[in-house]
Formats: structure tokens, sequence, C-alpha cells
């Protein structure tokens, strides 16, 4: 780089040497320009990071302070990382001053919100909790914040918060505990009271009756103190937005139904109050109530005050009213609602006009009880707003259409009657001219609906639409030559003038659709323009639409608009996926009994296959449920209580496990909607693992994401998708992405596939097979899968070939030292009875793919296999395996022995054979 | 609360003050700047209130004197909390700037 020809660098070094220096200024300036200028791979890092480090830990209060403001404003993930743990030190430490906590926690979470992987949060926010109570209001301030963040990502660990949030807030609000400063026009801490209730919005309603008083206690307080009217406009401001806050929370906890009632009246009073403020509030938080009450009798009484604030002045108030209409629409109300959205639409603003199209679409969609009812508001709806919205809409009329019988006659009608209509709106034209195309058949006998009516109409419209109408009405003609073989010559004549249309799309289909119609052959043109099956049912692509609009919150949404339904939705979702009991939001009767009793519990294994065969799952259960790792022999009553399907899914899953511990590529995971393949190849102590996701279902999937990674023996997990830290106690397999591979795509089609490659090391023995998560939605719903990756210790052997005669002497001397492992199997294989050569070259084929190289000749009985394999690793060396099967095919037993230099490696591998001769 | 930035603006548009919360770019800041004057500049004092509905988030914005203060958050934030945020930053700033 250089500026008018003079070399310029920025100083990188110098900054560096400042930031080391003693003095405080110098410090502090060398800390600005490194958080302006420090870049993620500048050699410079890592010096600044070890001086950060000695910083965080000095007595001097101000240089801890500027190490933490250099540490928040700088940019990347891998700082989160590396210095959390120190950050954390100095929070919970008792000699830090409140100064230096609250800045630990405001970097804690600003270091949370931008690499929520890597820090990995779940070892201390347990500890952080307890510093909600703390006396100094500043610090519950910031730890609130943090709180709040961690609550959204680890509820397990942080449940502990919401007693000590609710106790603060008794403090504060009814023993009028609080120091004076922070008063606030004549309130106390406004925003720590709104921070606490919002946090308690993120955990479900107390359990103990204590708890719960408490907290409708405090609720009762905060209602009853904002009943005075405040003379000062801030005092009021503050009031409300605590009073609001507290009714949201009342509203979540769904404890007492009076409470609500009592809610919808304290609301239908802002909602008429002369504060636009306030009336905005209290339509949102009455949207909100709309969600969870129980009837909604209370909030229909000020339905006429609600339209009338569709009028409102305010843009925003409007916007408001409308989510409140929408939220609150049932059965009875339903017509009501949209006839007066559809007035509303005529004359309010564009911006809002596609919103409300959008919601009375989906509105109509739901309620509509007769169904000539649904086809005339749908036209009217595409011939009031049609320019503002997207084809979404009349995508959707279609696919109803055609999915409903019933309504298949009228809408013809009205469809005829919109193309003769003086003034027809082209997305209606669209919807006309394909219903007609598919359905005009059904009234062509009626009076002045002939075929030949309609394609008049239809020509009639066609010079004054748009192209792309143009191209529908094109199709439509073609349909008809099909339907209405009597007007055939003149729909040939309409496709014949389009045949030297200007337009690229316009001629190519005239051209086509003319030749189809004039070919000799009789089947061709039926067979084409067959009439169109029902579109597959998918969620509406409305509601997908109108759902992105929510979505994107740092802090997750407690509830969304539309009412009960959607939120009782979300809320199973949720409930799912964060249980400790596995009940999944659509099998819930059925799991409630199978669900985890202690004797599931000693069979590691099978309960992991038992996982992958329901939907959502909990990764708390699947470390329960994992003992030391060590895959016991299989006992199949562990399955019992399980449907036959159920039961015949898991032992196809233990198979397909089974066999890929010794063939090298195959079907990890056979399911509803997702297979799962592994491709594997191993070069010990390294391998490369491909994993194929495909698509099995009707619809596409979406969000897919694909982590690998290592549960600990105790049960903690050390996930490595990104580089591995520099000094790994914990890792006894290394397991993390390919690089230089491309992204995982956004969407998978159904039929689909997409694959990620894993690049595998293993630095020490170890016994428990990695995980691997997948992630993706599909219709909707969040789906997580939790499998057991067929890697062991026994994939990292090698075969070796020794003289026959070594065999035995290296087998008696690893048999007769003392710390040199064995691990000796009798295991039942039935099927050697049924066939013994073809069972024997099974075998062999079994050893032969677990890296043993089998020694013919060394062993005197002539069925008897023996094998010699090498296992390596990175870190602690080479391990010597020496393996013995003895097949006594009268008895239908087998005994299995394994010798190895290592206790664990003779252990695994047993494990493993055991595993794949049970499975046969 | 997340706030996404902060800008205090005068009636014509010059924006005195900008604090970014968030990786936005050169040209993004521009557009952003505009876009917020535009909808803020243009709302009637009596009627509307403090709320504006902006790209999926939410502007809470008070006028004082001359300036327009805009808060950028996000959606399910609570908005009197944040005005009140505003009241106070404006009061800190004059204490402290001895007015």
């Amino acid at each position: 780089m250089s500026l008018l020809g003079y070399d310029v660098n920025f100083g990188h070094r110098e900054a560096v040497s400042l930031i080391n220096s003693v003095k405080y200024s110098e410090k502090q300036i060398g800390y600005l320009a490194v958080s302006l200028l420090l870049i993620e791979h500048d050699e410079y890092t890592r010096a600044v990071l070890s001086t950060l480090r000695r910083d965080i830990h000095d007595p001097n209060e101000w240089i801890v302070c500027v190490a933490l403001n250099a540490i928040s404003n700088i940019t990347f993930g891998g700082i989160a990382e590396l210095l959390t743990e120190d950050i954390v030190v100095q929070l919970l430490s008792p000699a830090a001053s409140i100064f230096i906590k609250k800045k630990c926690a405001l970097c804690l979470l600003r270091l949370l919100r931008r690499a929520p992987d890597a820090v990995d949060a779940g070892q201390w926010a347990a500890k952080i909790v307890p510093y909600l109570g703390h006396p100094d209001i500043g610090v519950t301030l910031s730890v609130a914040s943090l709180v709040t963040a961690l609550a959204q990502q680890f509820p397990e660990e942080t449940r502990k918060a919401a007693s000590v949030a609710i106790h603060r807030l008794k403090a504060v609000v009814i023993d009028n505990d609080y120091p004076v400063d922070y008063v606030y026009y004549k309130v106390p801490a406004p925003w720590l009271q709104i921070k606490l209730l919002r946090l308690l919005q993120y955990f479900p309603a107390p359990e103990s009756a204590e708890l719960r008083a408490l907290l409708m206690s405090i609720l009762r307080h905060i209602i009853n103190v904002s009943q005075e009217v405040p003379r000062e406009l801030q005092q009021m401001d503050a009031q409300y937005s605590i009073l609001f806050e507290a009714i949201n929370l009342g509203i979540h906890l769904d404890i007492d139904q009076g409470l609500m009632r009592e809610c919808a009246v304290l609301l239908g009073r802002f909602i008429t109050s002369r504060e636009t403020n306030v009336r905005y509030l209290g339509l949102e938080t009455m949207a909100h109530l709309a969600a969870y009450i129980d009837t909604l009798d209370p909030i229909k009484t000020y339905q006429g005050v609600i339209v009338r604030s569709l009028r409102d002045r305010d843009v925003s108030v409007r916007r408001r009213a409308l989510d409140l209409l929408y939220s609150m629409c049932d059965v009875d109300t339903a017509r009501g609602i949209v006839s007066e959205l559809l007035r509303h639409m005529a004359v309010s603003d564009f911006a809002l006009r596609e919103e409300m199209a959008l919601k009375v679409a989906i509105l109509t969609e739901k309620y509509a009880t007769e169904y000539s009812w649904y086809v005339d508001v749908m036209m009217r709806l595409v011939s009031l707003a049609g320019d503002h919205m997207g084809d979404e809409v009349w995508h959707r009329i279609v696919q109803v259409v055609l999915a409903n019988e019933e309504l298949q006659l009228y809408s013809c009608k009205i469809a005829l009657q919109t193309l003769r209509a003086p003034v027809c709106h082209e997305s209606a034209f669209k919807v006309s001219a394909y219903v007609l195309g598919e359905f005009g058949h059904l009234i062509a006998n009626a009076q002045d609906s002939a075929p030949i009516d309609q394609l008049k109409a239809l020509q009639a419209r066609m010079p004054a639409t748009s192209q792309a109408a143009r191209a529908v009405a094109l199709t439509t003609v073609a349909k008809f030559v099909n339907l209405f073989p009597e007007i055939k010559t003149l729909c040939l004549r309409v496709l014949d003038r389009y045949r030297g249309a200007l337009d690229a799309e316009l001629q190519q289909r005239a051209c086509e659709y003319y030749a189809l119609a004039t070919v000799e052959s009789e089947d061709l043109l039926p067979t084409v323009l067959e009439e169109m099956p029902p579109f597959p049912e998918r969620q509406s692509a409305l509601m997908s639409r109108l759902l992105k609009r929510e979505g994107d919150t740092e802090d997750q949404r407690t509830w969304v608009y539309g009412g009960r339904e959607i939120n009782r939705e979300r809320n199973l979702q949720k409930a799912g996926k964060s249980s400790t009991s596995l009940v999944s939001a659509d099998k819930e009767e059925r799991e409630e009994e199978e669900a985890l009793s202690p004797g599931e519990n000693n069979n590691a294994a099978s309960v992991a296959y038992a996982k992958t065969a329901t939907t959502l799952q909990s990764a708390d259960d699947v470390r329960q449920k994992q003992n030391a790792g060590v895959v016991q022999e299989e006992k199949d009553d562990a399955t019992t209580g399980l449907t036959p399907e159920e039961q015949e899914r898991i032992t196809k899953s233990k198979r397909h496990y089974a066999r890929l511990l010794w063939e090298g590529d195959g079907i990890l995971f056979d399911g509803d909607e997702i297979q799962v393949g592994v491709v594997a190849q191993y070069k010990p102590p390294a391998g490369r693992i491909g994993i194929f996701l495909g698509n099995k279902s009707t619809a596409p999937i979406y969000d897919i994401s694909i982590h690998a990674f290592v549960r600990d023996d105790d049960g903690a997990t050390a996930e490595m998708t990104t580089a591995p830290p520099a000094t790994d106690e914990k890792g006894a397999l290394g397991i993390q992405q390919a690089a230089g591979q491309e992204a995982l795509p956004s969407s998978l089609m159904p039929l689909g596939q997409a694959r990620l490659f894993f690049d595998v090391a293993c630095r020490r023995v170890f016994a428990t097979p990695p995980t691997l998560r997948i992630a993706y939605t599909m219709a909707g719903a969040p789906t997580v899968s939790e499998l057991q990756l067929p890697i062991t210790m026994g994939h990292f052997i090698d075969p070796v070939t020794i003289p026959v005669s070594d065999f035995f002497a290296r087998w008696k001397q690893l048999g007769d030292s003392a710390g040199i492992g064995e691990a000796q199997n009798v295991l039942k294989t039935p099927f050697l009875a049924a066939d013994t050569v073809e069972a024997g070259q099974w075998m062999r084929n079994v050893i032969g793919g677990m890296g043993f190289a089998l020694i013919h000749g060394a062993d005197p009985e002539p069925d008897n296999l023996v094998g010699v394999g090498i296992a390596t690793t990175e870190g602690s060396g080479r391990f010597g395996c020496l393996l013995r099967v003895e097949p006594k095919a009268l008895h239908g037993l087998t005994r299995v022995t394994i010798r190895a230099t290592n206790p664990d490696v003779a252990r695994v591998v047993a494990t493993n054979i055991n595993m794949v001769f049970g499975s046969r | 609360m997340r706030i996404r930035f902060i800008l205090v603006q005068n009636r014509q548009g010059k924006t005195r003050l900008e604090k970014w919360y968030g990786n936005y770019s050169e040209q993004e800041r521009n557009k952003l700047k505009a876009e917020v004057h535009r909808t803020v500049a243009s709302r009637d004092q009596k009627h509307q209130s403090n709320f504006v509905e902006f790209h999926n988030h939410r502007i809470i914005y008070r006028r004082y004197a001359g300036l327009f203060f805009c808060f950028c958050v996000d959606t399910n934030d609570n908005e009197l909390a944040c005005l009140e945020a505003i009241h106070l930053f404006v009061e800190i700033l004059d204490s402290y700037h001895g007015n």
C-alpha cells in the first residue's frame, strides 16, 4: 500500500508494543489501535492474546477494564475460545470489584452473541446464576442480560435463575429495598424490573407453589401501582413499560384465567386511551393475549374498537390492529373480520396492503366454512390487492382449488364472470385462465358458458394483459384443444397467431402447443394435457412468508402473531426438543409409556438406536444412556415396550451400524424422511469419513446442519467442528470437517443428496464413538437426529502378516505378562449351525474388514481363525493386536479372544466383533 | 434488548451522531441513514406514536428540539423501556455538558 508514493503501514507492531507497556495511557492507546486494526490471522494475534490474558488477571482495576473493552470490540471468534475461561474466572472471583464484574458480564455477553459455538457456556452458566441476586443493581443488570442470553441456549443449566430473579424482583418491588441512586422519576430501577420480568418469560411457570404465589403477588403489586395516574410523562412511561412487561409475563405464565381476564380489561382501557403509544402497546399486548387465553370473548368485546383502529392516524397502530385482528380471528368472527379487512384494503396505504392481503388469504383458507365464500373472497382479494402481492397468493388459490373437488364447479363460474367483468386484474386473469383450463368442462353445458364463450372471453382479455398472463392464457387455450375438440380449429387459430409473437416465451409456447395439437398421434395430446393432480400437501407458501418476517430477533421471541394454534405448535416443538423425557411432538402418548425406564440403562447401544428411530431427541438423554461408551452385548429385552415398527427399525439400525464396523461404505440410518450413508477410508492414525444425507420425503428440507462431536466418557462434550485447541487433554479422537470443501446446500429437494466430509484423527485409544448430529427443518418442523458414527478403535487397525510359527509364541507372551489386555467372549452364533462354510467365509470377511491379517495354518484346528493387526494412534503409539476366533458349529457357539498390548484396544475390538456377530 | 444502531439526526437529515452495533458496510450505512430520516422526519408529532416498523426491526425515536434520537431495536423488545433509555441518555448528556 502506498500513499502519494510513500509506503504506508499501520504500525501493528508499535501497537502491540504499546499494549505491553506499563503506563496506563500508553496501554489505552495501544488497545484502541489493536481493537481497530486486528484481524483474525494476523501474525501478531498470538502476542496480543497473551498480553490480553495477562492483563485480565492484573490486580490493577483500570488495566483489567481496558483489556475487557478491547476484547469486546475485537470481532472474531477465535478470541472467544481462548479467553472465555479467564473472563469467567474474573467474574466469579470474590476479589474483583463491582466495576470489573459488570464489565466481565457484558463482555461475556458480547462474546456469546458473536460466537455462540466457540464459547462453551454450558460449564459456567450455572455458576453465574447466583449473581442475579447480587445486592448491587449494576451487577444484577449486567448479569441479567447475560443470563437471558444463556437461558435461551442452555435452559437446563440456568433453571435456577427463575427463582433468583423472582426473589430479586420481590426485593425491589415489594420490599422497597433499593439504593436511592436507581430511582428514575419515582420508579425504582425500571430497567432492572423489565429485564427480570423478561428473563422470567424464557422459563416455564415455577413449580413450587410458594414461588408461584410470590410471583403473583409481585404482578399484582405492579398492576396496583400503575392504577394511580402519574403526572410526568417520564414517570408514566416508566410505569407503563413495567406494567406491559408484567402483563406479558402474566400471559406467558398462563396460570390463572382470572388474571387473564383482568388483563384483558386493562388492555381494553389502553386501546381506547388518547396516547398513541399506549394504544400501540395495548394492541400488541392484546395480540399476545389472544395467543394464550382460553376463550376469545373478552377480546371480542373490543372488536369494534380494534376495527376502528384500522383507520388510526398512525401507521404503526394500524399495523398492530391488523396483527391483532389476525390473531383473534376464529370461526365465528372470521367472516366479519375478513369483510372488514377487505373493505379497508381499498383505502389503506400500499405498505400495509401487502401484509393485509397475505393475512386475509391465510385467514380465509383457515376458516372457510362455505366454499363459495372462499372463492368469492379470494377473487375479490386478488382484484383489490393484486399489484401488491407476490405470485404466492394466486398460486395458493390454484393449489386449493385443485385439492378440493367441491370448489371446482363454483370457481369455474366465478372465473368466467371475472373474465367478463369490465376491469380484470392481472392475477385474477391468471387464476381464471388456469381454472377454466383445468375445469372448463364442468360448466360447458350451462347456457352462456359454452366452450366457445369461454374462449371468446379469454381472447377478449388477452391483448390487454402482460406477457406472463398471456403465457398462462396460451396454456389454457392448448388445454381447450384437448378438452373441447369442437372448437379445435378456433383454438388453433389463436395459437397460430401467437407463433409469430415477438416475445420469445410466447412464441415458444405457441409453437410447441400448435405442434402438439396438430400431431397425428391420438394419445399424445390427452396425455400431456391431462388434468393436473392436486399439489402435494406442504406448508402454505403464505404461512412461510408470514413467519419469515418474525424471525430476525437476537433474543428468541416467546410468542408469534397468529393466535392460539400456531403458538401451541411452537411450544410443542420446543418442549419436544428440550425435555428430558423423550416426548416427541407427534408421538406424545405412545412415547410416554416407552420412555426411559431405568431398565434400558444397561444397554447403551440399543437405546442409542432407539433415539435414531424417533425424530426429536434431547442431548441429555443420549449422554445419560451412554455408560462409559462401551457398547455391551445386545440384550433384546431392552427394546420391549416399543411398537413392532419401532422395534424393527431399531434392529435394522443396529444391523446397519454393525455392518459399518467392518465394511467401509454403507447406509448408517434409513428413516422415513432422511437416509444417511457413510463412506469411509482409513489410513491409521487418520481417516476420512463422508456423510451422505439423502432426502427420502416428498417435501424439500431446509436449514441443514451436520455436526460431528465426541462425547467424553464422563459426559462432557468436546465439540470440534473448528480448529481444535492446541493442548487438548480431552480429545482422544479428533473429528472435524474436512477443509476446502463446499458448504452444505441451504435446501435439499426430494430425492436430492448432500454430502460432507470429516477428517478423523486417532490421538489416543478411545472408547466412545463420536456422535453425528443432523438438524434440519421440514415443512416448518425442525428435527434433530443424533446417530452414533461407526468410528471405533477397530478402524485404526492395520493388518500385519507374521510367520505362522510366530503367532502362538506371541499369543502366549501376551497371555503371560501382566498389564496386557485380553478380552474373551463366548457368543451365540446360530448362523454357524445353518451353513458352516458360508459362515466361515463371512467371518473371514469380517475379520479382514476389521483390519486383521488372517494367518492361515497357524492354529491346529482347521476351523479356527487367527488374525494379527496393529492399531496406530497419533499420540500413544502403536499397539499390537492378536485375534482368535474359535467357532463350534455343533453347539452354535463361538469363542472370540483378543489379546493386545493395550487393554482398551482389546476391549473395544472385542465388543465390536460381538456386535457384528450378534447382528448377523 | 438488542440495539442494532443509534442515530441522532437533525431535521434536514444530517447525521450528528451514529453508532453501529453490527456488521454494516459503508454503503449499507448510508442507505440506512437516508431511510431512517425519510421514515422518521415525515411523521407528525401529535398523532403518531414513537415507534416505527423498519425492515424487520423497529425504530424508536424521540424528538428533542431540532434533533431526532433514533434507536433501532428488535421487534420483541420493550418499546417504552427503550424510549425511557433515550430520555435517560439525553438527560445524562445534558448534565455532563452542564446544561
